[in-house]
């Protein structure tokens, strides 16, 4: 398979580049295409014919072209780059290539050699780039002895075994123009998900190394951008961050600049609309409330005949009869766009995707939420800052539903609702970053599905609307039955008021009677009440007794502190949250409907962070498939800027601090308040976990050299896991004014305790697995060495301090060492954190009595 | 009473201009009252008319001087002086729009001064002829909304709800004005809308619009379909719901900072004589700039949005910048004569901002939160008759919010703190709180303060007994919500409680005045199912244990009003009349009361004879509370946790009619001072043509 798509890859980077005339055969070639997962390649191919087909999407790239002489030289370099390995290529499989495949790989090259000028003036799929003429001239040069050196590396890159961590590696410490090339354009076969792991380090690359590296990557970064709004929009902002440290100068002309601003200036869009056509349509999939959106989006152009709508209420429409519907134009629009061919129904998706707002929606939202940070930031008190937070949420809860989402979730959605009332001020002293909640739908795509419609707060009215019955066009009948499908939200008497009442006078007066009824349920509930003429004696002893029971059943609550407003929201479990949310939200009917929550940070460098969970995620994949039980749990960052960016909350977690402080107990009274007494299941299962996320943190600790390794830093999660947070302090950079944490890890007497004690059962097996983490890391060294390595490149991360960044951290895999000298330096780091815990109790003894006297 | 003024204005004119020579206007003006047909000399006379400068007063006068008779024979005329005002709404030029506008203003003022007595029926033949009444309504409402909506300018538009405030307040009772029955059928709703949910335009004209909007509603809204009221009742724009918030948070945050700038003034030289200075600011001063009136159209407003959308509850916790409490004296542009209605909110740039500002001394605030501060301020004094009605008004709104669902959410969120600083009646036996001390806490504390304050300060001879029973029935309201959910409120319950036993002494003490006017059985007994709530139903919403245990202290404590209580209502249902049944119904209705005072009581003086102490301290009393709870029977009552919905009609009905009576008369007053500063409008638009 591997075969295949390496020859495939470059000819379909060719069909890009060729003339509108080779859409027959790029057609041909990519039905060869073996289905692979990576929705890469396919894309590609399908949207050269449409560009040949759709006139009036071609003539933008013209003008780009006729501007620019670079055109010229991104083609020619990347079909040269193509040439190189497939000649190479082409010599060592000679035999094995069956015909279809060499015919498919052959035809290409002898294009190539005759359809190269003309390519410039043959409408171009728009590929635009910068770059000057002379490299490819230089590329042409190497080339030629390039070849014999690279079979043997050739035969390692046709590999299985050749995985996107080995290709970035050879991107990194590759010179050879060919190579870098090739591993260009073999990204193209690498899942998504696994080169957007590398995201970070393909662009630091882009931006930081020499221009061979550079144009080997930017195809399928363009490529890619072309494809998803999310990539374009991470790359913006990944490039945006890592330019930041260049200097002003030359930052504006760099590369990555330049790159970006193509990126947001939008011209990056698929190469045509067909691709949106081609995918099936989304209305038929989407639950019913979804599809209605298309019509209201449309219909709320016009108010007036939208409360015209409005004002027809179920009752009323279960008994008129559907043209009365079809008078008022939105549902009809949502038929005929399910039945009618795809001409029309791309209309109506052209009116979303084709203005240029591809981007827009999805920047102004996070733009949004970065403002109220910066907001925030100025005032002065907590209460001020949450009382600000929740108003500016709500006035964001305007703008949504919108084609936006959060980037840190792992499913494609749409951001509903901000339930307002539940953002947090998170603690720092001068920024101020929040947590928020964010209600979403899931959805299949949210390029294509369409923008769920907005329900009103008061929910009642909307869920019994015409809007949202499932469907218009059945009779009256079926309409009425249909009612029981719609989810019943209100067993109150809220459900009919008296303004329903008085709208549906005007419209069907009969209905009146009926709907009276319901509003006079409470006056049933309280004849029926009155039945029972004995009277009830109650216990007054009773009542004070169940007040405090109740009071007494939510021990786990934290009490609500005005200084510290997040400790409550974080403490209640996540899914009683949910639940609470749920019932609270008018979208929370919807089968797909989630809550996400996020961390807005504004003001703070995230790189460092993004970094940290990349080596974290690494070591996490390493561990698993050495099977070292370790636990660790690395967050998703998300960098905006260079001083802005959102983190995904670590949920049924709050940090040790936190816990210490509002239960007043030690850590261990604290495991034993929650999950039970010594020896029950429950209590042996958090210690478990405590002991492998204990020891995992530690590694990793020592490996990245965390510090600042406070109380506040540490959460604890509800199944007794610990989580480190907060890499600020990492590798060459710590808190400049205690040199005292010289530990290799954080390991407090309190820790220990609720490991069982020393040399304890639970204590050993907390030294065998880190001395097992680390040989299992160290296999792995190189993986973990080069996500850092290259960050290295161009940067002024504080954890870059010094030139022994890299020399420090290779150091302390220990390669040369034994495994039985490895277990010797686990004890001693060991013994070390805990002297430094006996040397900190010295401490504190001295102060006291020092106090004292 | 306008028309006198008209009448002063009319002869001030003529004695101005002695000159022998008539403006052309006016002669143009004689040519339409003769009998002729003024085309028939002049074939542009129509043309030209609306070129002239309107000479109000004199058009307006002839009208009114004209008696049926004469006015019949001039009917051909004047119908077509109407048909060509329409008409010229569409014209281009500017000037003529606005002449027509004001022409317009003129002949519906001046027929109705005329034929106060004549039937609408009369008027609209008069002014447009039966046959062609509905058309040329239609054509007119047609032109007025497409001004309204399109982008034309904005002292036009400004005109053009004049025009409309002036038609809907020609009548005293808006539902005998026949006219608006061409008003309801072709809606200019959608415009009002478009008004209020665009942002400069609701600066502008946002608050004529919200109270021409509530004028509309009104138009008989209890015999027949309106329109106006279907349509509001659905409206689920939020821009446009939330405009309207800010028209009327913007009024009343107004009105709150005025009244504070006035008492800081009036504390300075002579603080000791605050209390009788605050009771007659608004009686004493004459020219008072914000006029209660005006007020009460925007609060009835308010009442029309909250009670008849749903949606627009959610406005009530938008949440705005504080506007009252602003450090510097935020733009205090008085309400000059010559504004329009003489009520356009000032410093308007508050709504012309969609970002909030970023002023760390700023709090912030929302529609709610002002409102209450409003009714704190309106509910000090209720022995003005507007102010009585204001208070009741405010009341009712508050009533409908605590019934409303999802507003009792967020009334009792416990992420949305807020300090409200209520606004507290001077009396001699309290300090003014400082307001840097009040918590920040959930809305409904706010709430119940304000319930607190207008219990404590209202016991007077003129007893208010219809505020109080809706004051009592809100609290009742909240207590039910939070029992049904659950919320344990964090507040200092015994300020109610003890506020409420004061009212039943107040209610003993008084009893013979009282039960001359009110039938104070009916609060007697609201006051003591609270008590019933609090005991029976206390596991469910009080905060902590001891709460339950300070509660009995406190009956424990005014045992004796308790006691008196009984008595009385035990002696009146004895005796036979019509206080008997509702007496009676006090008497089942204090049985747990009793029972607790009959059974601690005892248990007390044994302890203190036990322990030989003479004076119990509070710890001791609730000592023996917990430790005899167990040999306490309470008797479950019936529907202590239902209540009557509120519902308008029929009960409030004649409330809101001379409501509205009143709000129109102001309205109208307004209006006819403003009509008269349009000159300033024209000279703007003479400038530019």
């Amino acid at each position: 398979m591997g075969d295949t798509e390496l020859e495939l890859s470059p000819t379909q980077l060719e069909e890009l580049q060729k003339s509108p005339s080779a859409s027959s055969t790029s057609t041909t070639s990519s039905l060869s295409l073996p289905s692979s997962p990576s929705s890469g390649p396919r894309p590609l191919t399908s949207s050269s014919p449409s560009t040949s087909e759709g006139l009036p999407t071609s003539s933008p790239p013209l003008d780009v072209i006729s501007e620019g002489v670079g055109e010229l030289s991104l083609v020619i370099d990347t079909e040269v780059a193509k040439k190189a390995c497939q000649e190479v290529l082409q010599k060592v499989k000679f035999l094995k290539v069956d015909g279809e495949v060499s015919s498919a790989s052959s035809e290409p090259v002898l294009v190539n050699g005759t359809a190269h000028p003309e390519s410039t003036d043959g409408g171009k799929p728009p590929k635009i780039s910068e770059e000057e003429v002379e490299p490819v001239k230089n590329v042409r040069r190497r080339q030629k002895n390039n070849s014999s050196k690279q079979s043997w590396l050739l035969r390692l890159f046709e590999s299985k075994l050749f995985d996107i961590s080995m290709a970035i590696s050879y991107l990194y410490n590759s010179k050879e123009p060919g190579v870098q090339a090739y591993i260009g354009n073999r990204l193209f076969s690498f899942r998504n998900e696994d080169v957007d792991f590398y995201l970070p380090q393909l662009l630091n690359m882009y931006i930081h190394m020499d221009e061979d590296v550079g144009d080997a990557i930017k195809p399928y970064v363009v490529h890619r951008c072309r494809q998803s709004i999310n990539f374009s929009l991470q790359c913006a902002w990944l490039l945006g961050a890592y330019s930041s440290d260049m200097h002003i100068s030359t930052q504006r002309h760099s590369r990555g600049t330049k790159l970006r601003k193509l990126i947001l200036s939008d011209e990056l869009k698929p190469s045509s609309q067909r691709i949106r056509r081609e995918v099936p349509q989304p209305p038929p999939s989407c639950p019913p409330p979804l599809h209605h959106g298309q019509g209201m989006s449309e219909h709320s152009l016009s108010p007036s005949k939208r409360t015209h709508q409005r004002s027809k209420s179920d009752a009323t429409v279960s008994i008129s009869l559907s043209s009365n519907l079809k008078r008022t134009a939105s549902n009809p629009k949502v038929e005929t766009s399910q039945d009618e061919d795809l001409s029309s129904s791309s209309d109506s998706l052209e009116l979303e995707a084709g203005t240029p707002v591809r981007l827009t929606p999805q920047r102004e939202f996070i733009k949004s939420l970065m403002g109220i940070g910066k907001r925030l930031a100025t005032l002065p008190t907590k209460e001020q800052k949450t009382q600000r937070l929740i108003s500016e949420l709500s006035l964001l809860n305007h703008k949504l539903p919108a084609r936006v989402w959060l980037p840190t979730a792992a499913f494609d959605h749409h951001v509903v609702r901000v339930p307002h009332t539940q953002a947090v001020v998170l603690n720092s002293k001068d920024k101020a970053p929040y947590l928020i909640y964010v209600e979403v739908l899931e959805c299949e795509n949210f390029e294509t599905s369409s923008v769920p419609v907005r329900i009103p707060e008061t929910r009642i009215r909307s869920t019994r609307s015409v809007e949202n019955l499932p469907d218009c066009g059945i009779t009256p009948d079926q309409r009425a039955s249909s009612f029981s499908t719609v989810p019943n939200y209100d067993n109150d008497d809220e459900a009919w008021s008296v303004d329903d009442i008085g709208e549906l006078q005007v419209e069907l007066p009969e209905i009146h009677t009926n709907s009276c009824d319901n509003i006079s349920q409470f006056s049933v509930d309280s004849i029926t009440s009155q039945e029972s003429k004995e009277p009830i004696f109650i216990a007054a002893g009773d009542i004070r007794r169940r007040l405090s029971e109740q009071l007494a059943h939510t021990p786990t609550t934290f009490k609500r502190d005005p200084e510290d407003p997040s400790a409550v929201a974080l403490k209640e479990p996540w899914q009683e949250k949910v639940r609470r949310i749920r019932e609270g939200s008018p979208y929370g009917h919807l089968p797909n409907w989630r809550l996400l929550s996020v961390i807005v940070k504004c003001g703070d460098d995230l790189r460092q962070e993004l970094l940290a969970y990349q080596v974290l995620k690494q070591l996490q994949i390493i561990w698993e498939q050495e099977r070292v039980p370790l636990w660790i749990k690395p967050y998703k960052i998300l960098v905006i800027s260079s001083d802005s960016g959102m983190i995904e909350p670590v949920v049924n977690a709050v940090s040790i601090h936190q816990v210490k402080k509002q239960s007043q107990l030690s850590l261990l009274d604290y495991f034993r308040q929650e999950h039970g007494n010594y020896n029950t299941e429950e209590f042996l299962t958090a210690q478990r976990n405590f002991v492998q996320s204990c020891a995992g943190y530690c590694i990793i600790c020592y490996l990245l050299q965390v510090k600042d390794r406070h109380n506040g830093n540490i959460l604890l999660d509800s199944e007794g896991h610990i989580i480190h947070i907060d890499f600020g302090f990492i590798l060459s950079s710590s808190p400049r004014n205690l040199g005292f944490e010289t530990s290799a890890f954080k390991l407090t007497s309190e820790f220990v305790d609720v490991m069982g004690g020393l040399d304890r059962d639970m204590f050993n097996y907390y030294k065998m697995l880190m001395l097992q983490g680390l040989i299992a890391a160290r296999k792995h060294m190189e993986k973990v060495i080069q996500i850092v390595e290259i960050m290295q490149q161009g940067s002024q991360l504080p954890c870059f301090h010094g030139s022994s960044t890299i020399r420090n951290l290779k150091e302390r895999f220990h390669m040369n060492l034994t495994e039985e000298q490895l277990q010797v330096l686990v004890e001693q780091m060991v013994d070390g954190s805990m002297r430094s815990i006996t040397t900190k109790l010295y401490d504190g003894f001295q102060y006291l009595t020092n106090g004292i006297m | 009473m306008a028309q006198t003024e008209k009448k002063a204005g009319l002869l001030r004119r003529t004695s101005s201009s002695k000159k022998p020579l008539k403006e052309k206007v006016v002669l143009m003006y004689d040519e339409i009252f003769a009998k002729e047909d003024p085309t028939k000399s002049n074939p542009r006379f129509w043309d030209e008319l609306f070129l002239m400068k309107v000479n109000l007063e004199y058009l307006e006068g002839k009208l009114e001087s004209l008696d049926g008779d004469e006015v019949m024979k001039i009917k051909d005329n004047i119908n077509s002086l109407f048909h060509h005002c329409v008409q010229a709404l569409g014209e281009e030029h500017q000037i003529k729009v606005v002449n027509a506008l004001q022409t317009l203003c003129a002949l519906f003022r001046g027929v109705h001064q005329k034929n106060k007595s004549a039937t609408g029926f009369d008027i609209i033949n008069m002014l447009m002829g039966f046959d062609k009444a509905e058309l040329r309504m239609k054509e007119l409402m047609e032109s007025l909304d497409s001004l309204l909506c399109g982008d034309g300018s904005e002292s036009l538009k400004s005109l053009c709800l004049k025009l409309l405030l002036c038609l809907v307040t020609v009548t005293d009772n808006i539902s005998q004005n026949t006219i608006l029955e061409y008003v309801m059928i072709n809606s200019i709703f959608e415009a009002i809308l478009q008004i209020l949910s665009d942002v400069s335009s609701r600066a502008q004209h946002g608050y004529d619009a919200v109270v021409l909007l509530a004028l509309l509603v009104n138009y008989r809204k209890y015999e027949s379909v309106n329109p106006y009221i279907v349509k509001l009742s659905i409206v689920d724009d939020e821009p446009t719901l939330d405009g309207m918030g800010m028209v009327i948070h913007h009024a009343l945050a107004e009105y709150n900072r005025q009244y504070r700038d006035k008492e800081e003034e009036n504390q300075g030289g002579f603080f000791s004589t605050l209390t009788s200075m605050v009771g007659s600011m608004f009686i004493a001063d004459a020219d008072q700039k914000l006029s209660i009136q005006t007020n009460e159209a925007i609060l009835l407003a308010l009442y029309e949005a909250v009670h008849l959308n749903r949606n627009f509850i959610t406005v009530l916790a938008q949440s705005h910048p504080e506007i009252d409490i602003a450090t510097t004296p935020a733009v205090p542009v008085p309400a000059s004569p010559t504004t329009p209605l003489g009520t356009t909110p000032p410093s308007l740039d508050m709504m012309n901002n969609p970002e909030l500002p970023l002023d760390p001394n700023l709090q912030t605030s929302n529609l709610l939160i002002t409102f209450l501060k409003y009714s704190s301020i309106v509910m000090q004094d209720t022995k003005d008759e507007h102010r009585l009605n204001s208070a009741r008004l405010c009341l009712i709104i508050l009533t409908c919010i605590a019934e409303d669902q999802y507003a009792d959410a967020f009334l009792h969120d416990d992420n949305m703190n807020f300090r409200v600083n209520l606004h507290r009646m001077p009396m001699r036996h309290r300090k003014k709180a400082a307001d840097k001390s009040i918590p920040s806490r959930p809305l409904v504390c706010a709430v119940l303060d304000l319930m607190v304050e207008f219990v404590v300060t209202h016991m007077m001879k003129e007893f208010p007994m219809d505020l109080y029973v809706r004051c009592v029935q809100i609290i009742h309201k909240l207590i039910c919500y939070q029992k049904k959910c659950r919320v344990r409120m964090h507040y200092t319950w015994r300020d109610l409680w003890s506020a409420l036993i004061n009212l039943l002494k107040f209610l003993l003490s008084n009893e013979t005045i009282l039960l001359a006017k009110h039938n104070i059985f009916q609060l007697a007994l609201q006051v003591v199912n609270l008590f019933n709530m609090f005991i029976t139903y206390g596991d469910t919403f009080l905060p902590t244990p001891s709460s339950y245990d300070e509660l009995y202290y406190e009956i424990i404590r005014m045992h004796q009003v308790f006691d008196n209580l009984y008595c009385m209502v035990l002696r009146v249902s004895t005796n036979a009349g019509q206080w008997k049944e509702p007496a009676s119904k006090v008497t089942h209705a204090l049985v747990n009361v009793r029972a607790i005072i009959n059974h601690f009581n005892p248990k007390i003086e044994s302890y203190a004879a036990v322990n030989h102490i003479s004076q119990l301290s509070e710890d001791q009393v609730l000592e023996v509370v917990r430790s005899n709870y167990d040999t306490l029977t309470l008797k479950l009552q019936d529907g202590l946790d239902q209540f009557e919905r509120y519902s308008e009609q029929p009960r409030e009905a004649g409330f809101f009619k001379e409501l509205v009576r009143s709000i129109s008369l102001n309205v109208r007053k307004n209006v006819s001072l403003s009509t008269m500063s349009q000159d300033v409008l024209l000279k703007e638009f003479s400038s530019i043509s």
